[in-house]
């Protein structure tokens, strides 16, 4: 039970470009093709933490496919973004799982994604390009999607919150001609238990956001009780969220069962802090 | 362990730059045009950064050295503060550091020689009053000094200048560069603590209390001067007895010959700046404590305050001279 709560506050959106990308994906964490969105094709598991969108190929579908996935997935700023797909690479071997840890592309500056930490997965630069590039001898990493996906999961989430993951496709020994659907399937599925292992990572990040930025479960009863302005809104919340931590919401009721109004609330809860001598032997 | 380094493309091949790489060997290193590309972005998450920090060794264009806020000083009509370093290793939930930026990253300047031209500039302009330096205001001093070097490199500095104080203010054990040199009496190696109580619960990836307490007394035997710092006062059931026991303990260990100056400061946060921290570490028993805002600034209460410097005040009076105590009030 205690698993499955943990479980609904977590927030994964995956943004892949291609179908043949994604279907190891979908599989692997039950998501499935749901008819209600049409501008893009949208997978989401049952209980609506996982969702993943077919971008398509280039920045501007990957931009335009990142903010519509934002919009009605209802994302939050507990939500971490995945990108996933195959790269050409100059210096990386066929078939290796990379995390991207520098993007540039011909428009724009550089931008830094955060790489997840204590792992052996390489960690390269990536360029990304608007036409398929096969001189290799440039960059590490070479993609077509990469660095529009970050710039806008960059305005909605965290730098710490977003993930590019490449598989190694091509290069100057395995000509990007050669690809086929039944090769960058099984490119994928090669790499699935690390990329299940980078996955569990984000869960567990996205699950621990939800716990820090998350209002205390209290907070809508009290609301319910009295009438309390905008401003008194968040000054309740972060005198119960200050209370909370030594003591239990019973102890919070307690205090302000007799109030008449808002403010007494508030003063009642304020004077519980000013009379707290924290037992640090306690905590 | 540091996996990922930015370095600043300017300073690549600057032989400090080429020290610290070959003590990180393994890291990953990402070329950078300059820090701020990386360091305190919006959109960065400090508590989750502070997990796993990054390096990014950077050059310091201006303002190497600068004047430290009112009320912060053990006794000089002037005080200056440098850093060489933007943020620390270790992860107290009091720190000014947590709200100051948004990145947990470290940055390291490696061009301590421009820090050398101003402090020299400013002793220069200062020569008629008494005058002290910080070391330490937006890092530890001494925590990365196996890495940096830098307070090797600065107190060779303070060597040539003995009317000069410099103090290194550190929760590190490190000890070195002190314990291989001769002791100047112009350097004060300062050590901020708390009862080792509240410490294990806010100063995070510190070394305890205790061997703060062996290391200060490993250099006050080789002669060097000891700052005390209680900094911030923290507040909690049976404070009284917990500093007492703190305060007696460190005045019966280190000979008070060996102890340049004792101060005490109070817990306070701008109030922008308590909000940001508050949201990153909402759950921190620190703040179930009595902390209110007055005046934009989030602090104990007054009467709090001052009780708690009187009584630490009064118990250090038994042990060093009234002109070695202050109250520190940034």
């Amino acid at each position: 039970m205690n698993q499955k709560i943990l479980n609904s506050n977590m927030s994964i959106r995956w943004v892949v470009a291609l179908k043949v990308e994604a279907e190891i994906i979908l599989d692997e964490y039950n998501m499935n093709f749901d008819p209600e969105f049409t501008l893009f094709q949208v997978f989401r598991n049952f209980e609506k933490t996982r969702w993943l969108i077919l971008s398509g190929v280039g920045r501007h579908n990957s931009a335009a496919a990142t903010t519509y996935l934002y919009m009605i997935s209802k994302a939050s700023r507990s939500t971490c973004w995945i990108n996933l797909g195959i790269a050409g690479s100059g210096k990386g071997h066929y078939g290796d799982l990379c995390l991207v840890n520098k993007i540039s592309n011909n428009d724009s500056s550089n931008t830094y994604p955060a790489t997840m930490p204590k792992v052996t997965f390489h960690k390269m630069n990536l360029f990304t390009s608007d036409v398929p590039l096969t001189d290799y001898t440039l960059h590490e990493l070479i993609d077509m999607e990469g660095s529009a996906f970050y710039d806008i999961t960059n305005k909605l989430s965290g730098r710490e919150f977003i993930c590019l993951m490449k598989v190694i496709s091509d290069g100057p020994n395995n000509d990007i001609e050669d690809l086929n659907k039944f090769k960058i399937r099984e490119l994928i599925n090669l790499n699935i238990a690390n990329i299940k292992t980078i996955v569990s990572y984000y869960e567990k990040l996205s699950m621990d956001q939800y716990q820090i930025i998350q209002q205390p479960k209290i907070l809508s009863e009290i609301l319910s009780q009295w009438h309390f302005s905008v401003s008194q809104k968040h000054q309740l919340e972060n005198l119960i969220k200050r209370i909370n931590t030594l003591s239990k919401d019973e102890e919070i009721i307690k205090l302000i069962k007799d109030c008449k109004n808002s403010r007494s609330v508030i003063t009642n809860l304020e004077a519980k802090i000013l009379n707290t001598k924290v037992d640090w032997s306690l905590v | 362990m540091i996996e990922t380094i930015y370095v600043e493309k300017i300073i690549k091949e600057h032989p400090r730059t080429k020290l610290i790489l070959s003590k990180l060997k393994k890291a990953k290193i990402i070329e950078i045009d300059r820090y701020g590309e990386i360091f305190n972005k919006r959109n960065q998450n400090f508590r989750i950064q502070k997990n796993n920090p990054d390096l990014i060794l950077a050059f310091k264009n201006e303002g190497y050295v600068l004047p430290t806020p009112e009320g912060f000083g053990v006794g000089s009509s002037k005080n200056y503060y440098f850093s060489h370093m933007f943020n620390c290793i270790y992860d107290c939930r009091y720190c000014f550091l947590q709200g100051m930026y948004s990145s947990a990253n470290y940055v390291i300047f490696v061009n301590f020689e421009d820090f050398d031209k101003e402090i020299e500039e400013v002793i220069q302009d200062n020569k008629d009053k008494k005058i002290t330096f910080f070391s330490g205001y937006d890092c530890d001093s001494l925590a990365l000094e196996n890495l940096t070097g830098f307070a090797k490199h600065i107190t060779n500095i303070f060597a040539k200048y003995p009317d000069v104080d410099i103090e290194f203010r550190t929760k590190s054990v490190q000890t070195e560069p002190f314990t291989s040199i001769e002791p100047l009496n112009n350097v004060i190696v300062a050590y901020s603590l708390m009862p080792n109580l509240m410490s294990k619960v806010l100063d995070n990836k510190t070394p305890s209390v205790l061997k703060r307490i062996n290391a200060m007394s490993h250099l006050a035997a080789k002669g060097w001067k000891i700052g005390l710092r209680f900094d911030p006062l923290i507040h909690g059931k049976n404070w009284e007895k917990l500093y007492k026991e703190l305060l007696e303990n460190i005045y019966n260990t280190i000979p008070a010959d060996s102890i340049h100056s004792v101060s005490f400061g109070p817990l306070r946060f701008p109030k922008e700046m308590f909000k940001d921290i508050f949201k990153l570490y909402p759950e921190t028993p620190l703040f179930s404590g009595p902390l209110s805002q007055q005046n934009g600034v989030v602090s104990y209460d007054l009467k709090i305050e001052e009780e708690m410097t009187s009584f630490c005040s009064n118990i250090t009076e038994n042990y060093i001279d009234k002109s070695q105590i202050f109250k520190c009030s940034a």
